[in-house]
């Protein structure tokens, strides 16, 4: 018998991505159980919320999440306060502060806007994790404008290795767009037409490189770049899969030329050189 | 949760199954409830609403053609007080006047029957059925096509076309609906059209689009001549149809060009990645904050 989780992850890949909390939800009520496995491995849309001591929006995910409160990485608070919330040691906090104020500068520069977070955690072996958060969202200025919203979630490892540093990247991005036709451009014909075409989804790759270790400051520029990386290559990999993918099957269903003419002028063609050659 | 929501929450699974994808989800849906016999009766009205909904094909029995299963196939009621057969599963092909029973799990046929259709609707009927599918293998590559009269009207006819591609070798799969109710009464041709695509290798990308048409007939259609005004019909849908794909590329490359662009950049306006021994130094200061407003324009 397969693995429950793996069937429920499977499920995850197949249902549609615009109702992927309502899913992962119930999906959680039928096996309480699996809840931990389970939200731990479905990546869901990232939630804004705002930090109450300082005024500045952060994003909520699984990672940043103690029982029913986040943390923000801001000011290190819990929200609904927590007495014993879990907190990254010291140290680590120290580069978290430094690597969100990093990662805001790379957000500003490729995002102009959205909100960025970075959360990190003292893992037992001696290593530490972390995960970039970036989100945007387009809200249309009218009904008839494209809307759509952007969710980078990039998990790391790093382990130390004297003057280097082994790092194991997960990112998943999940984009969601959504265009409402109408057709009041040509009113001269009688028709009613509307309607609307929703692109949504995720994807999800992984990378392990090695870099040299000069400081402890030297964890945020490698993250970055292999961020930076990441992002400019899954970029490349959503604009292929969503404007050229998903397209081009639409015209594997239905083409707009006429098949039966294609057809015929094939026979011709073949006919005509069988000619010739006589 | 109990066994009674428990199967509710798998049926709301099976009808949001991608196209080509309903084996794939019973499974797993199977794995997550495992009592099997509670399932299978269970999730039948699930199966039975997501196969009319989408249009399922099947095999015709003792013909070389496929029909379309949806509501307007199902099998008239034969009017014997009353009886409520709302449920059943016994739908026909106009084209080869049979009747057949569906299995919603098999998606197989069985128990052919004759069925003898309305005289009067006929004719047009079997017109429009006659330009559909001379339209289906013209634009389509593996489409099938049925045309239902409307039972208790002689002048109101269901066009319904599906186009299936099913690729998991590939991790794609996609469907495209289209259906049409033809009024002569009223004069009407009402349409919608709906594509879904999925995408899944390494991740989980969707399309799904929804278009609605509403048009008037052209005074030449007429119910007496049957084989021109069919062949208008299909042709208005032709150009419909034609168009809207022409529209979808042009959402396609407003998507592109003012959504996925707004989002994320390419590169920041610097035309290079960032600096990020600089980065560092920096702090989000008076210098960025003041190019805010030119970096915005894009």
């Amino acid at each position: 018998m397969t693995d429950l989780v793996d069937s429920m992850l499977d499920l995850m890949r197949r249902l549609p991505p615009t109702h992927v909390e309502e899913n992962v939800s119930a999906l959680v009520q039928m096996c309480p159980d699996y809840a931990d496995d389970l939200l731990g491995s479905v990546d869901q849309p990232l939630k804004v919320l705002t930090d109450k001591a300082t005024g500045k929006e952060y994003l909520a995910c699984d990672y940043n999440r103690d029982g029913e409160s986040h943390r923000s990485p801001w000011s290190n608070e819990y929200d609904p306060p927590l007495e014993d919330g879990t907190l990254p040691s010291p140290k680590l906090r120290k580069l978290e502060i430094a690597a969100n104020e990093a990662f805001d500068t790379y957000r500003e520069m490729y995002y102009e806007g959205g909100v960025s977070s970075v959360f990190l955690w003292d893992l037992d072996d001696g290593g530490f994790a972390g995960v970039v958060l970036l989100k945007k969202v387009l809200n249309p200025a009218s009904p008839s404008e494209p809307s759509g919203s952007w969710d980078s979630i990039h998990v790391f490892e790093a382990t130390e290795r004297g003057r280097q540093a082994h790092y194991k990247l997960t990112s998943t991005i999940m984009l969601q767009m959504v265009d409402r036709a109408s057709d009041a451009k040509d009113a001269k014909d009688e028709g009613k037409r509307d309607g609307e075409v929703s692109l949504s989804g995720s994807m999800t790759r992984q990378t392990e490189q090695d870099w040299p270790l000069q400081d402890q400051t030297s964890h945020i520029s490698n993250t970055g770049r292999m961020v930076e990386e990441m992002e400019i290559k899954m970029r490349n990999l959503l604009q292929e899969v969503y404007f050229g993918k998903t397209r081009d099957i639409v015209f594997d269903l239905r083409s707009i030329d006429d098949l039966e003419k294609a057809r015929r002028q094939r026979e011709l063609q073949k006919e005509l050189v069988g000619f010739i050659k006589r | 949760m109990d066994s009674t929501e428990r199967i509710q929450a798998a049926s709301k699974f099976l009808l949001q199954a991608p196209p080509g994808e309903i084996n794939d989800v019973l499974n797993d849906v199977r794995n997550i409830i495992s009592d099997d016999d509670q399932l299978q009766e269970g999730v039948l009205p699930a199966l039975r609403e997501y196969n009319l909904a989408q249009f399922m094909t099947a095999e015709v029995p003792g013909h070389q053609h496929q029909s379309i299963v949806s509501s307007a196939a199902r099998v008239p009621k034969t009017g014997e007080e009353g009886e409520e057969e709302e449920e059943s599963d016994r739908f026909w092909d106009p084209r080869s006047r049979t009747s057949f029973r569906f299995d919603h799990l098999s998606l197989e046929t069985s128990d052919p029957q004759p069925v003898e259709p309305d005289a009067e609707s006929e004719p047009f009927r079997a017109a429009l059925e006659q330009s559909s599918l001379t339209y289906l293998v013209a634009h389509f590559h593996d489409g099938v096509a049925s045309v239902f009269p409307i039972e208790g009207s002689i002048s109101r006819f269901i066009i319904q076309i599906v186009a299936n591609k099913y690729n998991p070798s590939n991790y794609w799969s996609g469907r495209w609906r289209s259906e049409y109710i033809v009024d002569l009464d009223e004069r009407q041709l009402q349409g919608k059209i709906l594509v879904n695509v999925h995408y899944y290798e390494q991740g989980n990308v969707q399309l799904s689009t929804i278009h609605a048409i509403a048009l008037a007939l052209p005074p030449a259609i007429t119910p007496s001549s049957a084989s021109s005004s069919a062949s208008k019909i299909l042709a208005l849908i032709e150009a419909e149809e034609g168009k809207y794909q022409n529209a979808l590329n042009d959402a396609y490359a407003e998507m592109g060009e003012k959504t996925f662009k707004g989002l994320r950049r390419a590169l920041p306006m610097t035309r290079s990645k960032l600096d990020w021994d600089k980065v560092l130094g920096y702090k989000l200061g008076a210098e960025l904050t003041s190019n805010k407003g030119a970096l915005g324009v894009a």
